[in-house]
């Protein structure tokens, strides 16, 4: 059990990794979200700011 | 071209979002209320902590009621932090940064007042009275009572509705990591706590501890952590401007904690009695673990670059650096801790007690100060006061490096004591200082949260400029994404593959977090079952009403979190306590009380071990009876004095005296077992050391009682100058360990003789010799509170003989009685005194073998006449000894003394045993 919980974990983090390295466009989709955080912060900012 | 404003409106979104210029409302009076109340129960928790920390010094200071006794407040003390400081934290950092991820707002401002009523008036509040007045669970971070955590479950089912809601609403792929990270802390938080909580008192002993040993883990690793790093991604970008490194390294270090941290939790109970694959599960998990640490910390330094002038000017992201900083060294000790080779020598001293301050205060507390100084610096009408906060940082930071330091090293301290035969005494004597420094450690740490507070309530009034350069660079950042091209190009083809990719994950996380309690609690429950089942005996008693209402009033006084109830398949633990503690023992263990940490020794063994009044009167003042115990006093389990117990007094000591009372009574060590009960475990642990295959778990140990044939014969040294300095060190032992029961000067009037029957032997009102002291002490004496002391090395035990010789008053002049005085002493003591002190003195008379303490043996014991004459005039109170002046007249009693007298050092024809 523990063996498979190994290869689990690591094949999957191998997966994860293959599909970052393979497809760009997958990079570019994960890495969105922590621009769209600061454009929320400045948003936020923004508003407090008046 | 698609950019980064038009996505929150993408066709292909879900969501109905806020109008491109219009803002989800925040909360800010709720950021404000939780704020207070995380301050508020922070420093009262820190409070209860130092006094925790001060009673290993002081350890009668502030104990003679139960509410303030050290149990309760060492629950209130961690409870306190878990509930109090961290849970009102994280909750204020949520209702900041959850509309700012999600976009929207929380679900409800009526729900947020009830779920700040329920956490802190029905959680928090009403959980430390009730500790307070003795209703608790003596489960580690799980004290608050029963009744208290359901209210717990509600709270996190109403934060699922508050914060988890808003992002079920968002675009996945607009979910940045903090939002993973509070969604996945709250979610994974209400699957753990119910099983950690409540499945221990439904599930008893070992197969309980499988269960407690996740919860222990997954507290820290499923709500203390996961906010923690939410608010370590957030406030970085936030404050400096830039986006993190990655937010793929992000997303892959989130997934990689739920997939491992749950399996972690059995790392707790290494070498137990818990099957050994559970035990290397969680030990390979620990390694993973600390892998991802590696990964998560990376990405949040690499964050960082280019940024070390805001990190030293803002005091906020100071405090979150250091959080991270410490996030990796906490974890990367953590994983270490759990590998074998060194979790058999650090494992119950206060290397992990350090462990566990350097995670909650160095790494958990930075960060949620970090947080609360970020977001307070950008709600309306708050701003804090910078050079209060900057002291405050450094006051937090030194007192806790110092209480690192010295934790640890007080650790190794205990740890070699405790692999030596020293007496357990000895390890709590040689880390004295080291308790004293650390309660000194919490006054700055305590100074620092204050200031920390004060930084709150004095900043200036009007907004500071400072976030405009940061604001402009972050404006920049976007405006430079909003022309990626890229980023357009993939969004309408790319985004629809991937869009359940990252719930998909999360379900397959809910899948490992489900798999570890399979792995490690139910399936190593279901093994412990058949092995119970196989193993246990059939008469194995259960315990009587008396045991067990002690056996609550144990729990309920936080016993078990300095004595562990689990001898550990350990050399020098089976040396030290005797075999290792099997599942079947705990088979009646509701919940279990195994413990993680050893102030005093393990009571595994107690049965038969040290008598009732030793027991209470250890119970009333530990230091009556172990000189340097840091024990508190528990008077309100007795009426006034030690020999007048409570009814509770009486039912603790009849739990303490059950403890391994089944292992002794079923002669199950002296059973051979089939194979396949004896656990890999042992094996393991101790097959490898040849010192291990000599001590077989059978065997008499240091701490066991009972009577050893091998006690040696320690004669004091011949030569002057050596009997001399045996003498010197003979005196300083005999002050550490006997004088307070014997007294100063050894005439039995030590504090505690006055609650100890029989009283402690006058050793200056006789003369013994080497081979009656050296078996006193080897064996101790049965039927009084003379415990064994052959724990002591050989040359110590031979220096107490030599100084004990010492106090014996000058022999008085041999014996000027008349031979018919003495023939009829002869004749009296024949009629009188042989069935128990046998025909020539040796005190093995016919009934000698029913009696304990055994009657004395003359011939290795001279008494002094005045302490003859008045055992013989009045008796031996709690002995079989009567007083005899009332069938005996004066001149037959002189007699007897007389020739009982001229006994000692004859030959001995056979044992007096």
């Amino acid at each position: 059990m523990i063996n498979l919980i190994v290869i689990v974990i690591s094949a999957a983090m191998f997966a994860l990794v293959l599909v970052w390295w393979r497809w760009p466009a997958f990079r570019a989709w994960i890495e969105a979200p922590k621009y769209f955080m600061l454009r929320q912060e400045c948003r936020f900012d923004d508003q407090l700011k008046g | 071209m698609t950019t980064l404003s038009e996505q929150s409106v993408h066709p292909g979104g879900q969501r109905s979002v806020q109008s491109a210029g219009e803002l989800p409302a925040v909360e800010y009076g709720l950021i404000r209320a939780h704020v207070l109340a995380s301050l508020v129960t922070l420093v009262l928790s820190v409070l209860f902590g130092i006094l925790v920390a001060t009673k290993f010094t002081f350890p009668e200071f502030l104990g003679g009621h139960g509410w303030l006794t050290w149990g309760r407040l060492r629950y209130n003390h961690t409870q306190g932090i878990f509930f109090g400081w961290m849970g009102n934290a994280f909750l204020a950092f949520s209702y900041y940064v959850v509309p700012r991820l999600a976009n929207r707002p929380v679900l409800s401002l009526k729900l947020g007042w009830f779920l700040f009523w329920i956490w802190n008036f029905a959680v928090v509040l009403p959980g430390w009275v009730l500790v307070a007045a003795g209703f608790s669970q003596p489960l580690e971070w799980a004290e608050f009572p029963l009744v208290v955590d359901a209210f717990v479950v509600v709270a996190i089912i109403l934060m699922v509705f508050q914060f988890v809601l808003p992002f079920l609403k968002a675009r996945l792929s607009d979910l940045y990591v903090s939002a993973w990270y509070i969604i996945g802390g709250i979610i994974f938080t209400m699957l753990a706590y119910p099983v950690g909580n409540f499945v221990p008192e439904l599930v008893p002993g070992a197969r309980g501890a499988a269960f407690s040993g996740l919860w222990i883990h997954d507290a820290i690793g499923m709500f203390v952590t996961p906010f923690a790093l939410a608010i370590a991604y957030y406030v970085i970008p936030a404050t400096t401007g830039r986006p993190i490194f990655s937010h793929f390294l992000s997303m892959v270090g989130f997934w990689l904690l739920f997939f491992t941290y749950p399996l972690n939790g059995t790392h707790h109970y290494v070498y137990s009695a818990i099957p050994m694959a559970a035990q290397k599960g969680a030990i390979v998990a620990s390694v993973y673990l600390g892998m991802d640490v590696i990964l998560v910390v990376s990405n949040l330094l690499l964050s960082l670059r280019g940024s070390s002038g805001i990190a030293s000017k803002d005091v906020p992201l100071r405090f979150v650096w250091f959080g991270v900083v410490s996030y990796l060294l906490v974890s990367l000790q953590g994983s270490v801790q759990a590998l074998m080779p060194v979790n058999r020598f650090i494992h119950f001293t206060d290397w992990v007690i350090g462990h566990s301050h350097f995670a909650m205060i160095g790494f958990a507390s930075f960060l949620a100060l970090g947080g609360i100084g970020h977001l307070w610096q950008r709600i309306p009408g708050t701003r804090y006061n910078e050079r209060a906060m900057n002291w405050s940082f450094w006051l937090l930071a030194g007192g806790l490096t110092l209480m690192i330091a010295d934790l640890t090293i007080a650790g190794l301290v205990e740890a070699q004591v405790w692999q030596s035969s020293a007496p357990w005494i000895d390890s709590v004597r040689a880390v004295a200082g080291y308790w004293l420094v650390r309660a000194f450690s919490g006054l700055p740490i305590l100074a620092g949260f204050v200031l920390f507070w004060i930084s709150l309530l004095t900043g200036p009034q009007v907004a500071a400029e400072s976030t405009s350069v940061v604001r402009r660079k972050a404006a920049e950042n976007v405006s430079a994404l909003d022309g990626d091209t890229s980023i357009a190009q993939w969004q309408p083809s790319f985004a629809g593959r991937f869009s359940y990719v990252h719930a998909l994950i999360f379900g397959a996380g809910v899948g490992f977090f489900a798999l570890s309690f399979l792995v490690l609690a139910i399936l190593p429950g279901k093994e412990l079952a058949a092995e119970i089942k196989q193993v246990a005996p059939v008469t194995m008693p259960t315990l009587t009403a008396s045991e067990q209402r002690g056996r609550v009033i144990y729990g309920r006084e936080g016993c078990a979190y300095c004595h562990t109830q689990q001898i550990r398949s350990l050399v020098a633990d089976v040396r030290r306590f005797g075999a290792p503690t099997e599942a079947w023992e705990t088979k009646y263990d509701y919940p279990q009380l195994w413990g993680t940490r050893r102030i005093g020794p393990d009571l595994s063994r107690e049965f038969n071990l040290r008598p009732r009044d030793w027991q209470l009167t250890h119970l009333y003042n530990p230091r009556l009876v172990v000189r340097d115990s840091v024990m508190p006093p528990y008077p309100w389990l007795f009426s006034g004095s030690a020999n007048q117990p409570t009814q509770e007094g009486l039912d603790l000591l009849a739990y303490l005296q059950s403890l391994g009372r089944a292992r002794q009574l079923s002669g199950f060590d002296q059973q051979t077992q089939a194979p396949s009960v004896h656990s890999a475990t042992s094996d393991m642990a101790m097959a490898s050391e040849a010192s291990a295959r000599a001590t077989p778990p059978t065997v008499p140990i240091a701490m066991m009682g009972g009577y050893s044939d091998s006690a040696p014969v320690l004669h004091p040294a011949s030569n002057p100058d050596d009997l001399q300095d045996e003498v010197r060190r003979g005196a300083t032992l005999f002050a550490a360990n006997c004088a307070s029961c014997h007294g100063a000067a050894g005439r039995g009037d030590g504090k505690a003789s006055v609650s100890l029957l029989p009283r402690p032997a006058d050793l200056t009102a006789a003369r013994f010799s080497d081979e009656r002291l050296s078996s006193v002490l080897w064996n101790g004496v049965a039927g009084s509170a003379m415990p064994p002391w052959r724990q002591l090395p050989t040359e110590d035990m031979r220096a107490l003989v030599a100084y004990i010789h010492g106090l014996h008053a000058p022999s008085a002049a041999a014996s000027t009685q008349e031979a018919t005085s003495l023939n009829e002493g002869k004749f009296l003591f024949a009629d009188n005194c042989a069935i128990c002190h046998g025909d020539t003195g040796a005190g093995n008379g016919p009934a000698a073998g029913a009696l304990a303490p055994s009657p004395t043996n003359f011939r290795l014991k001279k008494p002094t006449e005045e302490r003859a004459w008045e055992v013989l005039g009045n008796g031996v109170p709690g002995t079989a000894m009567p007083p005899w002046q009332g069938q005996l007249n004066a001149d037959e009693r002189h007699a007897l003394v007389e020739f009982v007298r001229t006994l000692y050092g004859t030959p001995q024809e056979n044992s007096e045993q």
